[in-house]
């Protein structure tokens, strides 16, 4: 059974349709790419699918519960995991409150006390690296550092499906590199499924996601695996605006990803 | 005769209600430019009720003439408070804004009872009344509703026609995109507090051309409340919007007041206030950005 | 278990501070009424730091909690006074009165308060305060503008004697433990998740929402205590000890203004603030009204300006940043 299931999602701003009829399934354990230009609607279908937006028609079925009308509050504790894309850092708290706030009112809420909450938040803060900052109020970290801490954060929840908004935009080739095999890692380890969001495809995307979702004006493209899709000519035309060299695009895919696996 | 007698009470609410816009037009202007609620706006009323009265009793002067010497106390005053309490407060979190504003008013409160004593006063400012088949009116209201009408058309040019009532629009409307287009920001709010504290202090000597006795330090409280039901009847942000809401609220309340009047068992007085009160609270629920507002 | 005791280890200086108070007040003579009044202020300023500190909203109208938990008091002993049979009960009966209305009227500023945020949210407060009084002056209800008088009532249902201890002792008595227990309230909900969830609602509701924060239940749990902790603070320090209400004695904005000052002074949003503030607040005003009578406002107000200007984070907040990196920073919060 599907994790979740949009089922011809819509969601309109007035009279733009920033979501059009999108439907797609995601499996436990998957990790899948979403990409597409600025204002292709990957923001607005993150923010159906947890909650900040109703949409004007369709369905979202999260864990064979239809949550199309709840309140994103309650969609958290079921096991739906968020990072934005401009972090959004609770500021005056330390970066372990930050943390375990995740776990307190994640899928553990009901289990965990705060302590509990604070030794998970622990673990996670260990995971990604961010021991020296525990007690640093998380609106002085480095736009990097809090990127990494939302993450913290949002694995503290223990989700069954963690949301990535942008998790590498702004950062240098190195700092992509780290976050890379850094999610790679979560992902064995945690065995969630990842929805990844990325405007810019190849480095970020090409080794990681098994699947890739196209999107272009609110509309779903492409949804292939992963080498397809990175070459189907409808991507390159989204990107390049034109039917460009299709095989100097694909040489210069593969060069991408065969950097990053070195 | 019910219907005479509300008609009547109707007329005096609207000139009353040009003197409560020009009150309240300060409040929104502070409020618009520099986001600051002024708690101790009454308090600036009372000042301007007790300079009407110092050069009507002291000097002989007519309150016409103690118009423009309340502005031009009221902006010195606002410049006062601006640069040495204010200008630090307009990043800070709300509640120092809205707790000096307070401390404020209760300075002015304090110090105005040293001078004056804590009695009501009054001055009689004989200038004859008018009588219409309904009501009669004292010309000194008719003088304040002129005045009133004079100063809401003057700020509305200041603001249409030159070029800091312009920029001080811009500030209203957009602060960073008004900084960005070079607008000199810190002196806006300098000016604009000035202006707002002169404009509320002016209106002091209005008022006391409707209430001829009535004059305490501690006048100022109740006025504070009742622009807060205006201002944000006329949006909040916006000071033409406050002279109209201003205008409306003295027809409601004299109206209220007049129907409230002709129930038995209750106080038509306070539950006039009382409605003003309930007013603000749905008001704010179901339209906050003020019935004018946008 | 073991790390649960020293998380309150801030609240050792606060009960210290209420039991010196108290004692002080006990044994030595002419003091009692002193210490009562640096009591009714620490308990308010405590109450009131919940809601403020926790949330961040100031509620201009607090005042109105204050003056229903008088009211409900008051009712209570008016209208119940002549069943004899009730006893010492009409007392509990008005306290529980005093909550009741304390609750409803918490409830419709929390309900505001989801939906209005600042500068809104305060006037709409004072709204319904003032509302709430020229209602009652104005629809005659409660006694109108001529207020409840019922101190002859009670000691008609419980005796001189009673009446007496009450409105002498066990009144102020219980200002200390509403005081004692607002600290620990405070406190506790700053452990656990309530003030885990209320941080994160301030620094950034939306994205407190995405966490699985429900924000309007956390809201509403420290509006309804700090609305409590007023009200009982009214039943007992103004409704049983004076034993007469007045509407235009208890709304008056000018309480909630004293109240914030009290945490202002001491520190917003710290446990050992409203204590440090209502201790010097209260010795001070009742100095000045010793030394200068009429004269303590014109002292006050710029002393409030100077503070909010000079040390906006109160006396804790620059006690907290002498003693960080100390053994001692663990009793300070």
């Amino acid at each position: 059974m599907a994790l979740l299931k949009l089922e011809n999602v819509t969601k309109r701003f007035g009279g733009l349709v920033a979501v059009d009829k999108v439907s797609l399934e995601i499996q436990p354990g998957e990790f899948i790419g979403i990409v597409g230009p600025n204002g292709s609607g990957k923001t607005t279908l993150f923010n159906v699918i947890n909650g900040v937006y109703r949409p004007e028609e369709g369905k979202v079925i999260f864990d064979g519960k239809d949550i199309t009308r709840m309140p994103a509050f309650k969609r958290t504790p079921l096991g739906l995991g968020r990072t934005f894309q401009i972090p959004r850092p609770f500021g005056s708290a330390s970066v372990r409150e930050n943390v375990a706030i995740g776990a307190m009112f994640g899928t553990l809420a009901d289990k965990v006390t705060v302590d509990n909450a604070l030794e998970i938040a622990d673990r996670y803060i260990n995971m990604v690296g961010l021991e020296a900052y525990r007690d640093k109020a998380a609106g002085t970290l480095t736009p990097v550092e809090k990127k990494l801490m939302e993450i913290a954060r949002a694995l503290a929840m223990r989700p069954k499906l963690l949301l990535m908004d942008e998790a590498m935009a702004g950062m240098n080739p190195k700092d992509i590199d780290g976050m890379v095999k850094f999610i790679k890692r979560i992902k064995e380890e945690e065995k969630i499924a990842i929805v990844s969001m990325v405007e810019h495809i190849m480095r970020a995307v090409a080794g990681l996601a098994e699947r890739v979702v196209v999107m272009n004006q609110g509309a779903k493209l492409v949804d292939a695996k992963t080498e397809e899709a990175l070459t189907d000519p409808r991507v390159v035309e989204v990107y390049l605006g034109h039917p460009a060299d299709e095989s100097k695009w694909r040489s210069d895919v593969w060069k991408e990803v065969r950097n990053k696996d070195e | 005769m019910i219907f005479q007698l509300l008609v009547g009470n109707l007329t005096h609410g609207l000139l009353l209600g040009g003197v409560y816009g020009v009150a309240t037009m300060g409040l929104s202007l502070i409020f618009g430019v520099i986001n600051v609620v002024n708690v101790g706006h009454g308090q600036f009323i009372m000042v301007g009720a007790f300079v009407a009265l110092t050069m009507f009793t002291a000097l002989g002067l007519s309150p016409v003439i103690a118009i423009p010497v309340a502005l031009v106390l009221g902006m010195a005053l606002g410049f006062f408070f601006f640069y040495t309490v204010m200008r630090r407060l307009i990043k800070a979190p709300e509640l120092t804004s809205l707790l000096a504003t307070f401390a404020m008013g209760i300075l002015l409160e304090e110090i105005a009872k040293l001078i004056f004593g804590a009695d009501f006063r009054g001055y009689n400012w004989a200038v004859g009344k008018i009588t219409l088949p309904i009501t009669t009116i004292p010309m000194s209201k008719v003088y304040a509703f002129v005045g009133s009408i004079v100063i809401a058309l003057f700020l509305y040019f200041w603001f249409s026609k030159t070029r800091l009532g312009t920029a001080m629009r811009a500030v209203i409307e957009d602060n960073e995109g008004a900084r960005v287009c070079g607008v000199n920001v810190g002196w806006i709010y300098a000016l604009s507090f000035a202006i707002g504290i002169g404009l509320t202090v002016m209106s002091g000597v209005l008022l006391t051309m409707f209430i001829p006795v009535g004059i305490n330090p501690y006048m100022g409280g109740r006025y504070t409340l009742k622009a807060f039901v205006i201002a944000v009847l006329g949006g909040l942000t916006s000071p033409y919007g406050a002279f109209f809401a201003g205008l409306i609220f003295g027809l409601i309340e004299n109206g209220a007041y007049t129907l409230f009047a002709q129930i038995p068992g209750v106080a038509p007085f306070p539950l006039t206030v009382s409605l003003a009160f309930w007013m603000l609270f749905f008001l704010l629920l179901v339209k906050p950005t003020g019935l004018l507002g946008k | 278990m073991k790390k649960t005791l020293p998380k309150y280890y801030p609240l050792i200086p606060v009960f210290a501070a209420y039991l010196i108070m108290f004692l002080v007040g006990f044994s030595i003579p002419g003091m009692w009424q002193m210490v009562a009044l640096l009591a009714f202020y620490c308990a308010l300023g405590q109450s009131w730091n919940i809601f403020m500190g926790m949330t961040g909203y100031v509620d201009f109208g607090y005042v109105t909690f204050i003056a229903l938990g008088t009211y409900g008091m008051s009712l209570g002993i008016t209208y119940l006074s002549q069943y004899e049979w009730l006893g010492i009960g009409i007392i509990v009966i008005g306290f529980i009165l005093a909550l009741f209305l304390a609750s409803l009227s918490a409830l419709l500023e929390a309900f505001i308060a989801l939906r209005l945020r600042g500068a809104y949210f305060a006037i709409a407060c004072i709204g319904i305060n003032e509302g709430l009084r020229y209602l009652i002056e104005g629809a005659k209800f409660w006694g109108g503008s001529e207020g409840l008088i019922f101190f002859g009532a009670l000691v008609q249902a419980l005796g001189r004697e009673t009446v007496n201890q009450l409105t002498t002792f066990w009144a102020d008595f219980s200002v200390f433990i509403i005081a004692a227990l607002a600290a620990f309230l405070n406190m506790h909900y700053m452990r656990s998740k309530i003030g885990y969830a209320l941080t994160a609602v301030r620094e950034d509701e939306d994205a407190a929402k995405v966490m699985g924060i429900n924000a309007n239940k956390y809201k509403t749990i420290a509006f309804l205590t700090s609305g409590w902790l007023g009200a009982a603070v009214g039943a007992m320090a103004w409704g049983l000890k004076l034993g007469y209400v007045y509407p235009g004695d208890v709304f008056v904005i000018h309480y909630t203004v004293e109240c914030i000052v009290v945490v202002l002074l001491g520190g917003a949003g710290t446990l050992l603030g409203p204590v440090i503030g209502g201790l010097i607040y209260g010795l001070s005003k009742y100095w000045l009204a010793v030394i200068m009578p009429g004269f303590q406002l014109l002292i006050f107000a710029p002393i409030i300006i100077i503070i909010i200007v000079v040390a906006p984070e109160g006396v804790v907040g620059l006690l907290k940043s002498k003693l960080k990196g100390t053994k001692l920073e663990m009793f300070i919060e």
